[in-house]
């Protein structure tokens, strides 16, 4: 990878004098970013690409092809944003800073969603919902004799609550590494000059986990504004289009210029928000943190409110985790799709072939490529975690040492926008870029390598996002003094950085691993070894329509980010021991 | 520099490869094996995962030469092929890919990738299934219907009958605006103006009044189709559950896939086709093999393609049977329809052109995102 490259020649002067670092990045950045952006653009600007932007912006089309699309998107963004604030900063306050009991197990559920996909959200609100809209058999409560109506069963309502309820778990990720670097001695500091309460956490806390709550709303909001499943599974019915259902039927009714045009126009209004947002935080002055004493989080006793608070959150965590999970363990039991709770077998987890079942497709333990499946998984996640981290950590450093600097905008802007390329012209443009040879470089195409740096640029907002939010509250001071006795970079990245900024770090990683897992389409386009990864077995089990195999493989494929996460949780704790208390 | 250097190393290599492929088209599999042994494998983009099952009979039968199947969906074919070639990268051989008339557009046109028949079961297609593209089977998106709510037989037998306030809000159907099978069925629709205005008069006795802006009575019909609160689902899967439940008490009807219907029995559905619908009920769409420009083993991708025709047997032996399901049709006519399922002639669909359905496509996409 280019990115490490950047750490070797420690001791050379043009990194010491800072020059360096941001031009190699700008470099980059612009060849894992801009190109494919850009090839994206010029793909717009040929006649037909012409008549596209006409098409969308100026024509008897745009009010349903572009501005009702764009009014649905924005309100669901702006929607699903706030409430994933609301929820995930909710939790992470009762997690991190209260002593509410069974910490563990709610920070625990807060994570799960986010592994889940959000098409089981989806499905276990049409479980409960459904009403009589579309025929067939109808949803636990209309069946119980209650009447949905159809604002509840479709449309933006139900699809901002489902992706709230998938979504919030980004937002707690980020927002509880930021809390957990808190110091006591900020607190108490404040109690000792009499501050009450509310007073400092509105005084001290929100202020210093700003940073943190604008990566979590602008990740959340794209997230959002780029779902695919949630509207297309709960708007359509009634009509309601989105800027991503729109995106996809235009590439896959063969229109991809409309569609480029429609991305690139959602890139530019996010883009805008994101902008005024940096803006919001680049004003006012920087919290420091981090400062290298004192590192204890101090906890504040909830009193009588610690069990009522507890139910509440884990009134979320089994709504938004719990049912999920329940839903989709339940459709890999029952043989028949549409009655979920009857006839469990065990048949498409761990059943012999050749039978009446499934066509005589046997349980997918027993399916020779799964075991490889997990691995050439779990290896792709890890590598691509590893990458987008050094990459985003170089990154996110430049972006909280120059802050405010024309160059910080730039790079924080351009980091962000892979999240909402589509990701089938993201792919398409890597091959089209590296598919020939480029002067004395080989031509990467069919390597894991083009794949990895792909993965790595789609998934550097989570990495440059979650980095910054941490990397901004670490005092200048400590890397200062290393400086002065003479620490090349490389050795205070490593002794002072890393340490420090672990939780964040790791809560990155994760978000990109389960990502990277999780995702088919920039997989399927860029792979060509034959042992596949575990989102195409799923895909192949569903293309054939048994959705139980797909269901089961999710399942595996959430225990897989599972385990890594409390791998990441467990060598946190071991590099903070100070956090121990 | 460098790059016209390394293409003109290229075309070195790859015009004998052009030469050959003109005389390869006229050899046997006999003719062939040897050569494609030589090339070792042959890579194929294929739209179904029974790809599998096609690899083991395929290696089975030509031992010595491998092949890599890759399933993916139609539309991520095409992407992949025109990155790959704008980067001079040839690796894929076959694509088995439906989406036809995009592929007739932006592969076939833009040459990308070539036609070739396999001369062994050239007597036995009809004409239309040899050009522009191989067709090797046909797939449906058809007028289905819940047999056991409605025992006898199709509530609807006349397309009209879907815009009336006895249908409202209870035609379903996968957005054609997000999966291109079922804009080409609406394209189809407008593409018989003449019948849908026969249709329309058999119907209500009097002559079709076409609003302004609209072209011909099938236009007319989609937007009455529309407007009686046609039903929008994400995909096929949905539809099914919906029209299909056997217990449903009043289910709504839907274009759906007629060999959808094996699944009747694991899924707890009653789905059936509505096969006798004035003037038609729905089309006939083409999954075709083709060879990609280029490719890099040319002799193993005609016998693949001369493979997946199956044998002289009535089911199409180990190469066709992984894709002979009742409600899909082999092209080839040696090969016997499954018995439980209507006999290909006798299915009132329209058999979509490629090449009409791509120039008529665009005009119809438009006048959906206006009806939304």
């Amino acid at each position: 990878m280019t990115s490490t490259s950047l750490f070797v020649p420690s001791g050379s002067r043009l990194l010491r004098s800072g020059f360096l670092l941001p031009v190699l990045l700008v470099a980059i950045v612009a060849i894992l970013v801009v190109a494919p952006l850009a090839r994206i653009v010029l793909s717009t600007l040929t006649p037909e690409g012409m008549a596209a932007w006409k098409a969308v912006l100026a024509s008897p089309l745009s009010a349903n092809l572009w501005w009702r699309p764009l009014f649905n998107t924005m309100i669901l963004g702006f929607s699903v944003a706030s409430g994933c604030l609301i929820i995930g900063g909710f939790l992470a306050w009762l997690v991190v800073l209260t002593d509410v009991p069974g910490r563990r197990l709610i920070g625990m559920m807060a994570m799960l969603p986010y592994m889940i996909p959000s098409f089981a959200a989806a499905l276990a609100w049409g479980t409960l919902f459904r009403n009589s809209r579309l025929g067939g058999s109808a949803g636990f409560f209309e069946t119980s004799g209650l009447a949905i109506p159809d604002w509840l069963a479709w449309g933006l309502i139900p699809t901002a609550i489902v992706l709230i309820a998938h979504y919030y778990s980004l937002a707690y990720t980020i927002i509880a590494a930021a809390l957990s670097s808190v110091g006591a001695d900020l607190v108490e500091a404040g109690q000792m000059a009499g501050a009450k309460r509310p007073r400092i956490f509105f005084g001290i806390i929100l202020p210093v986990v700003t940073p943190a709550l604008i990566a979590a709303t602008s990740l959340t909001f794209a997230g959002a504004v780029a779902n695919f499943a949630a509207p297309a599974l709960l708007g359509l019915p009634v009509r309601m289009q989105t800027l991503s259902t729109r995106l996809f039927g235009m590439i896959e009714t063969g229109q991809n210029e409309r569609g480029f045009v429609i991305a690139l126009l959602l890139i530019a209004v996010s883009a805008l928000f994101l902008f005024l947002s940096d803006r919001l935080v680049s004003g006012r002055k920087a919290f420091i943190t981090v400062t290298g004493k004192g590192g204890r989080t101090k906890r504040f006793p909830l009193g009588a409110w610690r069990w009522p608070l507890f139910a509440v959150a884990a009134a979320i965590g089994l709504l938004t985790t719990i049912v999920p999970v329940l839903v989709l363990a339940a459709s890999s039991l029952a043989p028949q799709s549409g009655a979920l709770f009857s006839n469990w077998t065990l048949h498409f987890w761990i059943g012999e072939g050749g039978g009446e079942m499934a066509q005589g497709q046997a349980g997918i333990f027993r399916n020779p490529v799964l075991l490889d499946a997990i691995w050439s998984t779990i290896r792709l996640g890890l590598v691509v975690a590893f990458t987008t981290m050094l990459l985003g950590l170089a990154l996110a450093y430049t972006i909280v040492q120059r802050r405010g600097s024309l160059l910080a905008t730039l790079l924080s802007q351009l980091a962000f926008l892979p999240l909402l390329v589509p990701s089938i012209a993201f792919a398409a443009a890597y091959i089209a870029l590296f598919g020939a040879p480029i002067g004395p470089f080989p031509s990467l195409y069919g390597t894991f390598v083009l794949l990895v740096i792909a993965a790595s640029a789609h998934n550097l907002p989570f990495a440059v996002q979650s980095g910054r939010s941490v990397l901004g509250q670490i005092s200048a001071d400590i890397e200062e003094s290393a400086r002065l006795t003479g620490a090349g970079l490389i050795r205070r990245l490593f002794a002072i950085i890393f340490p420090l900024a672990i939780r964040g770090l790791f809560a990155g990683a994760i978000l990109v691993f389960v990502k990277m897992v999780r995702d088919l389409s920039l997989v399927v386009l860029l792979f060509t070894a034959t042992s596949p990864v575990l989102s195409m077995v799923a895909y192949r089990y569903a293309a054939e329509g048994f959705m139980q195999f797909a269901n089961a493989i999710t399942l595996v494929i959430l225990v897989v980010c599972l385990a890594a996460s409390f791998l990441a949780h467990s060598l946190q704790n071991r590099v903070q021991k100070w956090k121990e208390s | 520099m460098k790059r016209l250097y390394a293409s003109a190393i290229a075309a070195c290599f790859v015009l004998p490869g052009l030469a050959l492929a003109d005389d390869l088209d006229g050899l046997t599999p006999q003719q062939l094996l040897p050569l494609a042994q030589k090339e070792g494998s042959v890579t194929v983009f294929s739209l179904s995962s029974r790809i599998a099952k096609v690899e083991a009979a395929f290696e089975a039968a030509y031992p010595g030469v491998d092949l890599i199947g890759l399933d993916m969906s139609s539309t991520k074919q095409i992407a992949r092929i025109e990155a790959e070639q704008q980067a001079g990268v040839h690796a894929v051989d076959v694509l088995y890919i439906a989406d036809t008339p995009v592929v007739f557009t932006k592969l076939l046109e833009g040459k990308r990738i070539v036609n070739y028949v396999p001369p062994r079961v050239e007597s036995e297609l009809e004409d239309r299934y040899k050009a522009p593209l191989l067709t090797q089977r046909l797939s449906t998106k058809v007028l289905m219907y819940n047999e056991k709510a409605f025992p006898d037989g199709s509530p609807v037998s006349n397309l009209w009958q879907l815009t009336e306030p006895e249908w409202q809000g209870r035609v379903l159907m996968v957005d054609p605006s997000q999966r291109g099978e079922l804009l080409d069925l609406l394209t189809e629709i407008a593409l018989h103006p003449d019948e849908m205005a026969a249709a329309y008069k058999a119907h209500y006795g009097k002559d079709i009044e076409i609003e302004e802006g609209l072209e011909g009575a099938g236009e007319q019909f989609i937007k009455a189709l529309f407007e009686n609160d046609l039903i929008l689902v994400p995909n096929s899967d949905v539809l099914n559950k919906s029209v299909g439940d056997a217990n449903a008490k009043n289910p709504p009807v839907g274009f759906g896939t007629y060999s959808d219907r094996r699944d009747n029995e694991k899924e707890g559905w009653a789905l059936q086709v509505a096969n006798n619908v004035e003037p038609a009920n729905g089309i006939l769409f083409p999954a075709v093999l083709t060879i990609a420009d280029k490719a890099p083993h040319p002799a193993a991708a005609r016998l693949l393609i001369d493979f997946m025709f199956g044998d002289d047997t009535p089911t199409g032996g180990a190469g066709f049977e992984p894709f002979n399901v009742p409600g899909d049709y082999a092209t080839r006519t040696s090969i016997a329809h499954h018995p439980d399922s209507v006999k290909l002639g006798e299915l009132k669909a329209w058999t979509i052109d490629p090449a009409k359905t791509a120039a008529a496509r665009g005009r119809i996409g438009d006048l959906i995102i206006t009806l939304q």
